[in-house]
């Protein structure tokens, strides 16, 4: 653990000597403020409609079901454009530069490794999610939505952005090319995202089969409140095979030279 | 301290390293010497446990690299081609993360990342970031972090490529300096290198050992094989055929030079001085002998001997000199 501690903070101080850091969490923190006011504009406005009428608009609205939980949800789509590039450089620029040399003649284990360069994306992800803890906090106080939905929302969030990292890690291991690795990693969230696009039409073991699958499918029971052990299990598991998957595609490399 | 049995290392369909074995000793400095695709870098990365071995075993200060990877990379300082070094820290930042994942304890990491910028004279630059150095700092830098954790085994690919004649002394004398208390592999193509840093040296061709010994060993066994050099004034006609007649001589490259000059390379059979046969020849043929001078082989001609295809046979090395005089007239590397 201390060893891979030691791989995660190199990492971490990897992303912030360069701009990768900065530019990232800016584009992050800029779209979200962006969702953030538009949700919150047309929240208002729906707000003043059951305040002036009772009627015409919704019945009942609140703040966790009709500000945040959408919030939420589009955030997930932001993460599909800047998770790829937190993890896009991770093992394809040591492969490049040779430094994997050291990583893997220094006396640390395959899974050392990898669980620190997880964690070191992990942790530049939590510090983007952080940022978007002062949004959060505003309606706190100045309105009174309720706490537990909300810390179910981010831990779904940080899951599903788990899954993304170990999906990144395993296509970064596999080139020594950033951009391609980059790039493969957006084509696959992409097509996670979209799997279940084809349940509705299809029949029903297969329509049970891709809403499963898909990622985002999970992530909706977390954005309401409910946690709910299945899909804890779901991102857990998908986490664990992303790194496996990974571990074994780093030691295949080593076979094959 | 290093014992290698039967390594093969075999990328796909092609062979890299065939059934190489060899020893080093406690603190003996082992040259390992070779053309560039020779085999050596895979050699060294299958001892430092970056790719496992197709076949055969490396055993390193008594731990089997591919059974007890972690205790075996524990006792390892490796120092790779290209220095593992990341751009974005400093020279300090850098050797404290590599003490690190080395397992230095906590409390020692400062002084021996102190120590280890002394030794590597590279204590001006700790605040420097890697990706500013110069090649030869580099270079260092990547030497200081293979004696970082003071291993019983280094092992070395080319630790003085790209270095000035200046930094290349001082490296080698660093190595020198560490033979005493560390077990070294250095690998190399500058031949002087091995003269002057190697006890031993292990001449490898096409991911075969070709040659095993120590450097004056190797010169000693070659000088017999002496080159005879001779420039003739044979008025335009051909030498080769009648020196080739001299018994005892195995291999002639004549050069034609202006106005029917030739020089002639004459190489011959180990222990005999033939010198006088050659003039004699030279003679009975009405040819001006202007200059005959022997020469003696350098170990840059006995590598190129080993190393050089002009043989079809592959036996390893066992007698060098049969190996180049069966094909005498083989063309001139």
């Amino acid at each position: 653990m201390r060893n891979a501690l030691a791989i995660a903070q190199r990492e971490i101080a990897s992303y912030f000597a360069s701009p990768i850091a900065y530019v990232l969490i800016g584009f992050f923190a800029l779209l979200f403020g962006y969702f953030y006011s538009a949700i919150l504009a047309f929240f208002l406005r729906q707000s003043l409609q059951v305040g002036q009428f009772g009627f015409g608009g919704p019945t009942t609205i609140n703040v966790n079901q009709d500000l945040i939980r959408p919030l939420m949800i589009n955030a997930t789509v932001i993460l599909l454009f800047v998770l790829p590039m937190v993890t896009m450089r991770s093992y394809s620029e040591e492969k490049r530069s040779g430094t994997i040399e050291l990583l893997l003649t220094s006396p640390l284990s395959d899974l050392q490794i990898i669980m620190g360069k997880f964690l070191g994306a992990m942790a530049l992800y939590s510090i983007m999610l952080a940022i978007t803890l002062v949004h959060i906090g505003m309606l706190f106080m100045y309105g009174e939505p309720e706490w537990l939905p909300v810390a179910t929302g981010y831990l779904g969030l940080l899951l599903l952005g788990g899954c993304f990292v170990s999906v990144g890690l395993l296509i970064s291991s596999m080139t020594k090319n950033q951009v391609v690795s980059g790039m493969a990693t957006f084509a696959v969230f992409l097509m996670l995202w979209v799997i279940n696009w084809m349940a509705d039409t299809a029949g029903p073991v297969t329509q049970a089969v891709l809403n499963y699958l898909s990622i985002t499918e999970h992530f909706d029971d977390f954005s309401r409140g409910v946690l709910d052990t299945k899909h804890i299990v779901y991102y857990l598991s998908f986490i664990a095979f992303g790194l496996f998957l990974t571990a074994k595609s780093v030691d295949s490399e080593r076979w094959r030279g | 301290m290093i014992e290698v049995s039967h390594l093969t290392k075999s990328y796909g369909s092609v062979t890299a390293v065939d059934d190489i074995s060899f020893r080093v000793e406690p603190g003996e400095i082992l040259g390992f010497l070779g053309p560039n695709g020779a085999g050596k870098t895979t050699t060294m990365r299958v001892l430092t446990g970056y790719m496992p071995a197709t076949e055969g075993r490396a055993v390193v200060a008594g731990f089997d690299v591919f059974e007890q990877p972690i205790e075996a990379k524990r006792r390892i300082g490796y120092l790779p081609e290209t220095p593992p070094l990341y751009p974005e820290m400093t020279v300090h930042e850098y050797l404290s993360f590599v003490a690190r994942i080395k397992g230095v304890p906590g409390g020692e990491r400062e002084q021996r990342v102190n120590s280890s910028m002394e030794r590597t004279r590279i204590d001006d630059m700790a605040g420097r970031h890697c990706g500013k150095l110069s090649k030869g700092y580099r270079q260092r830098v990547g030497l200081a972090q293979a004696i970082l954790h003071n291993p019983e085994v280094l092992i070395l690919d080319e630790p003085t490529a790209g270095l000035d004649p200046k930094q290349i002394i001082e490296t080698r004398e660093l190595v020198k300096e560490l033979a005493g208390d560390h077990t070294i592999i250095l690998s190399t193509h500058i031949l002087p290198e091995v003269s002057q840093t190697c006890q031993r040296v292990v001449i490898i061709n096409r991911g075969r050992v070709v040659a095993e010994d120590t450097p004056d060993n190797l010169t000693a066994r070659l000088r017999g094989a002496e080159t005879v050099l001779l420039e003739i004034d044979t008025n335009g006609a051909d030498p080769a055929p009648a020196l080739s007649a001299v018994d005892g001589v195995t291999r002639v490259t004549a050069t034609p030079g202006a106005t029917g000059l030739s020089k002639t390379e004459v190489e011959t059979v180990q222990g005999r001085d033939l010198r006088r046969d050659l003039a004699r020849a030279v003679v009975t043929n009405g040819w001006g002998l202007l200059e005959l001078r022997s020469m003696r082989m350098s170990l840059e001609e006995i590598f190129l001997h080993l190393t050089t295809e002009e043989t079809d046979e592959d036996e390893g090395g066992a007698d060098l000199v049969t190996a180049t005089s069966s094909a005498p007239e083989a063309p001139d590397a």
